[in-house]
């Protein structure tokens, strides 16, 4: 299948096109499947750290006005009467770790305070502590998912 | 080339296309969204609904740090209902796993708890199985090479299909629970325990090193055969040892499929290394010196035992130890060694100790191994084999053929009785005419008159009159050798060594031995030369001091001169003066002399 | 300041244009200037010269197997690049990492694939290639260094394709290594020290492991296309491809001296000389009846052989995966305990004789392979396959060839256990 010199006619002109077309398709598509299968390859689907989902135990484990920090967990499990939370114990700052005060919550690398519902009171954090979406799995064990962060306040009721 | 150009891109396309594709398109989705469904169906609550529908299959794994190396289980990625109490009838792969009170589970307010939280102890921990795979075949180790396919569960492709049936089964998990609970009367693996008596009452230990369990050197240690071997090579190599390593000298031991189950059971829990050890402790029974006695053994160091005699202790070891694993005696027999039923008119006291200590020191190539046991244990065995004194009842010579002889020699004389693999030197090919008629009658009647040293050949003389001797002899004869003797032709063979014994007579007969002689021989004479495994019957080994102390010059000579007919043992006659086959023979005999 | 003003104004609304236009100097060219010109000004493309002979397209003239053997280390790149993100280089680890690939990376099984099939691939392209240079005797002057080069890349793709041998931390890829570098041990005076130092340690363990895996993904890469740079410059300097001797040479000039031609723009002038050309391999006037241009004909030629490259190893890998055997267990070899297939005829030679079968022999026939084109300075029969006048070159080329296929074939199929004859049927 030796290339041809330059020799124009009309018709090969169009055959031409045709075959520059689907080469042209058969490249670029498989360039695009190959650009975005390396984007899937290189997110990690796995990761070999810590979950960020996990089981913290029975709601009869944490009684009422508990607030217990899991600091290999970064959370603190929060309960009110039947009310249980899971609050963020990554300062919202730079990434430290807060440490569960009378008042809230307090950093100590640059010295952020947080209430009890984690609400910025002082210091140089920008935001609220995260507030992590806690459910009771059909076993009947509490389960923290740091990947869906909710609204500051709302309660998983046991 | 332009055409080919766009042949080739749009071939590119569709591969890449169809990989794409599959990507996206996995078992463990597909069983994901069958969950997701169906827990839709069975939720009780909004908030619960709306989770589920906006959940996405994503792959679930446990990283398990508490058991020995880390291990990643991914196997609730499609096992996604394991501990979701609502589908206990639902089939695999979306199961709940089932609770048992028997592994310690609780049901409290309703709710089962489980005692090995899955979150801590993964899944591989107890079913083995490769966690980290997301299809079947690679997670549950159907794959050829995984090391661990799923205990009881997986049979791997390569496995022997007569094996493959037996190995199914929840009993195989106990193999893991032993991991931890390593207590031996732990309720939860009657199986190992089981493993672990036959273990010892089928001798295993007298062979085989398990660190904090036996102490034999004969075989491969056992401390780590669970983690190195799969159960299809555990199975097949207790039930036919040479099918899996030709050269194995580990006998067949009859057992039955239960009893097999069990010791797979139990070896496959040798992990070297159980999790509830610590190191110091795993330390201490890999160095420990001392022998640890099977139960059966200690059992009877009680005060019961004290009020017993030594021919009644030395009975109840006899059954409660190992031996008749091997050895036959009166209506139990292990297939693979002697009878013991005469042995105690045979040997004398002497012989009898020193062969329980060591085996090898009396037959040189002996399969037995020397049990470390405690000497009084020798002595009461000793004091019972002496005590039985009941010669055989007198028959015919058939008979007598068939209940003493059989056993070695085989009913057909061939030399290939049920125990023959097991004989270093083999019994007598007693069919092998040329070999049967080359020498003379007297020379039998003697083997069978004061047996053959260094050989498991008894000294029948001592059970067995005269006339019976004869008799059999002559219905050897008649019924194997079948060929009638001819005249052995006059051999000119000196009765003495006519050399004598000198460093250079010896030095001589080496430098002929190493030439002519080590190709069977070998060259340190221990009957295991290059050409060995080719010859039947195979070559004498020459440091069977006991052996060749016995032979007289006058044989030697014979056979080296003559060459032995029958086997592959050529003449030499040929080749050397009567002064050269001297020093050969006074070479031999210096091997043997020493410590003498 | 109006002025100023418009000016930059024309050119905020013309800078995508003059963008565009700065990266890519030529617009789609439509005549022979403008392919002539985008050959010459792209980066990517100036490494080919503006014309090629006609020749040089038939696909019968070289079957592409130089440029499939450059396409398969470019997809050797791009996919070892990508299974580095995945990889750990740990005894405790690596194993893992390619149940992983297998598992819960995304494509990785694939790329692995490519990967492994890719590297066996470039090995048997690279030797190919070599016996299509011998046959058709383009290893003549002035091509002989060229022909070293080639011979250095051969021996760096062995080195690269046996260094990853070892990666994936398998039963296979570390008996194989063992029994590999156990051959390189037999090398007289230096072979002990070079087994050392390939393993940093006495036998194949981590340090063995993290050795393989920076010779694999960076010095033997880097060395190789070093090589490659200067096989492909020389390929260029020495006039191209080697072309058969024109019966009648009228119209061939010699370039006269190492002087520069000037390639100028002007009208009429035929864009033909390549620059710096040395010996009477440029023929200057017979350019219209044998060569074509680059742009499109070459390009396309080039783009077709990856593709079909790229096709070929997509559907062997979809349908074949990379093998992957026990973990290692250092206690129990697999018997027989094969090196990797390439090095198979080196340890069927090795089990006649240790010395020459490991040493003695390969040595002479690297030796004999890099002194061809010294003994051979023949002009006879250059750029033709199988040419009559180099009946006996040819001959015992193929001799060599055949024995050494041969005894690969023997290693991988008919050695089982103990390296005992078997029959693979």
């Amino acid at each position: 299948m030796a290339s041809r010199p330059d020799e124009t006619g009309g018709q090969q002109i169009s055959r031409r096109g045709f075959l520059g077309w689907v080469s042209g398709a058969g490249i670029v598509g498989s360039f695009a499947a190959g650009a975005l299968s390396t984007y899937v390859f290189l997110k990690p689907r796995v990761t070999y750290g810590e979950p960020n989902k996990f089981l913290i135990g029975r709601p009869e484990d944490f009684p009422s006005g508990a607030r217990m920090a899991i600091d290999t967990r970064r959370v603190c499990i929060v309960r009110e009467g039947n009310k249980i939370a899971a609050i963020s114990t990554t300062c919202t700052h730079l990434g430290c770790i807060v440490a569960p005060s009378p008042v809230g919550f307090a950093c100590p690398c640059h010295g952020s305070h947080f209430d009890v519902d984690g609400n910025v009171t002082g210091g140089p954090a920008p935001k609220a502590l995260a507030w992590y979406k806690v459910s009771l799995t059909p076993s009947g064990e509490l389960e923290v998912d740091k990947d869906n962060e909710i609204q500051i306040g709302s309660y998983l009721t046991v | 080339m332009r055409v080919a150009l766009a042949v080739f891109s749009v071939l590119v396309l569709a591969v890449t296309g169809v990989v794409v594709y599959n990507q996206f398109q996995s078992t463990w989705q597909d069983n994901q969204k069958a969950y997701f469904n169906q827990a839709l169906t069975l939720a009780k609550s909004d908030v619960e609904r709306a989770a589920l529908t906006g959940r996405e299959p994503k792959i679930e794994q446990t990283i398990v740090s508490g058991f020995g190396a880390q291990r990643i289980d991914r196997c609730t990625s499609c096992h996604i209902a394991v501990d979701d109490p609502r589908f206990d009838s639902a089939k695999q792969p979306l199961k709940t796993h089932p609770y048992s009170e028997a592994m310690g589970d609780v049901l409290k307010n309703g709710h089962w708890q489980r005692k090995h939280n899955f979150t801590d102890f993964g899944c591989t921990t107890c079913h083995d199985g490769q966690g980290r795979g997301l299809t079947v075949a690679d997670a549950h180790g159907e794959e050829e090479f995984w090391p661990s396919p799923m205990l009881g569960y997986t049979t791997q492709g390569d496995w022997k299909k007569e094996n493959a049936d037996h190995l199914k089964g929840a009993a195989f998990l106990q193999a893991n629970c032993a991991q931890c609970h390593t207590d031996k009367d732990f309720k939860g693996t009657p199986e190992v325990a089981k493993g672990r008596e036959l273990f010892f009452k089928k001798g295993c230990f007298g062979c085989h090193r398990i660190d904090g369990l036996s102490a034999g050197t004969l075989g491969p240690d056992l401390t780590q055969i669970g983690k190195e071997r799969k159960l299809d090579y555990l199975w097949g190599h207790t039930a036919d040892p040479r099918a899996y390593s030709a050269t194995s000298i580990m006998p067949k031991f009859q057992m039955t499929d239960a009893e097999r189950t069990s010791i797979v059971i139990f070896l496959k829990s040798r992990h070297g290394n159980s999790q509830s050890e610590s190191d110091v402790q795993k330390y201490v029974n890999k160095t420990a010196a001392s022998v640890v006695l099977p139960e059966s053994a200690t059992a009877l160091e009680g005060a019961e035992a004290a009020k017993m005699s030594q021919v009644e202790r030395g009975e109840k070891l006899i059954h409660g130890l190992a031996c008749l694993s091997c050895h036959k005696l009166d209506a139990q027999d292990g297939g693979i060694s002697p009878d013991l039923g005469y042995e105690g008119m045979e040997r004398d006291d002497q012989w009898l100790m020193a062969h329980f200590k060591s085996p090898r020191s009396r037959i040189p190539d002996s399969n037995m191994p020397a049990f470390g046991l405690p000497d009084a244990d020798y002595e009461a065995l000793t004091a019972y084999l002496l005590s039985r004194k009941t010669p055989p009842s007198n028959a015919t010579s058939a008979e007598l053929y068939k209940q003493l002889c059989s056993r070695c020699h085989g009913e057909k004389g061939d030399g290939k009785g049920p125990n023959w693999l097991y004989m270093d030197p083999a019994p007598r090919d007693l069919t092998s005419a040329p070999f049967m008629n080359s020498k003379p009658r007297e020379r039998f009647i003697n083997s069978l008159h004061e047996g053959v040293a260094g050989t498991s050949m008894p000294a029948w003389g001592k059970v067995l009159n005269d006339d019976q001797i004869n008799g059999l002899m002559t219905y050897v004869e008649q019924t194997f050798v079948k060929t009638p003797r001819n005249p052995i032709k006059a051999r000119k063979i000196p009765d003495a060594n006519p050399q004598k014994s000198t460093p250079e007579s010896i030095a001589h007969g080496q430098e002929i031995f190493l030439q002519r002689c080590t190709g069977c021989h070998g060259r340190k004479a221990d009957g295991n030369g290059p050409n060995a495994m080719d010859i039947s019957p195979r070559p004498r080994n020459l440091l069977n001091s006991a052996f060749v102390n016995k032979a007289s010059d006058h044989r030697l000579f014979e056979s080296i001169e003559y060459g032995v007919d029958g086997t592959a043992m050529p003449s030499w006659i040929d080749s050397y003066s009567q002064n050269d086959v001297g020093d050969i023979i006074n070479f031999i005999r210096s091997l043997n002399a020493t410590g003498k | 300041m109006t002025n100023e003003k418009k000016s930059l104004w024309k050119n905020v609304v013309e800078l995508p244009g003059n963008f565009w236009r700065s990266i890519f100097r030529n617009p789609l060219p439509s005549s022979d200037r403008e392919r002539a010109a985008t050959s010459f000004t792209n980066f990517f493309l100036h490494i080919q010269p503006v014309r090629v002979n006609k020749r040089t397209l038939k696909p019968t003239t070289t079957f592409g197997l130089g440029l499939i053997s450059f396409y398969l280390f470019i997809i050797l790149t791009l996919t070892g690049i990508l299974l580095m993100f995945y990889y750990v280089p740990s005894t405790t680890q690596a194993y893992d990492r390619m149940l992983d690939l297998r598992s819960s990376v995304a494509f990785g099984i694939i790329l692995r694939n490519l990967h492994r099939w890719a590297a066996h691939a470039m090995v048997a392209v690279v030797f190919l290639h070599m016996c299509r240079v011998f046959l058709t005797g383009s290893y003549k002057p002035p091509r002989e260094f060229n022909w070293i080069v080639g011979v250095v890349l051969f021996i760096l793709t062995l080195f690269s394709s046996f260094t990853g041998y070892l990666l994936p931390w398998d039963q296979l890829a570390f008996w194989a290594i063992t029994v590999g570098t156990s051959i390189a041990g037999y090398a007289p005076f230096i072979g002990k020290m070079l087994k050392f130092m390939l393993l940093g340690d006495v036998t194949v363990g981590q340090e063995a492991l993290l050795r393989f895996y920076v010779l694999h993904v960076v010095v033997l890469p880097v060395v190789l296309i070093t090589f490659v740079g200067v096989h492909f410059w020389r390929i260029r300097k020495d006039g191209g491809l080697a072309k058969p001797e024109v019966e009648d040479e009228p119209k061939a000039i010699t370039a006269p001296v190492a002087a520069p031609v000037a390639v100028s723009a002007e009208g009429g002038r035929k864009f033909t000389v390549q620059g710096l050309v040395r010996g009477a391999f440029v023929k200057v006037g017979v350019l219209d009846e044998d060569t074509v241009f680059s742009w499109p004909n070459l390009l396309i030629a080039e783009l077709a052989v990856l593709m079909f490259t790229v096709a070929v190893l997509m559907v062997v890998s979809y349908f074949f995966n990379a093998p992957l055997e026990h973990p290692v267990n250092v206690m129990h070899p697999p018997n027989p305990a094969k090196a990797p297939w390439y090095f198979l005829g080196l340890q069927e030679q090795v089990s006649y004789s240790a010395f020459w079968g490991g040493v003695g022999v390969p040595a002479l026939e690297l030796l004999l392979l890099v002194l061809v084109p010294y003994i051979d300075r023949g002009k006879e029969g250059i750029g033709v396959w199988f040419s009559r006048k180099r009946f006996l070159a040819n001959l015992l080329f193929l001799i060599f060839v055949v024995i050494n296929v041969f005894l690969i074939i023997v290693g991988t199929f008919f050695r089982g256990a103990n390296w005992q004859f078997v029959s693979p049927f």
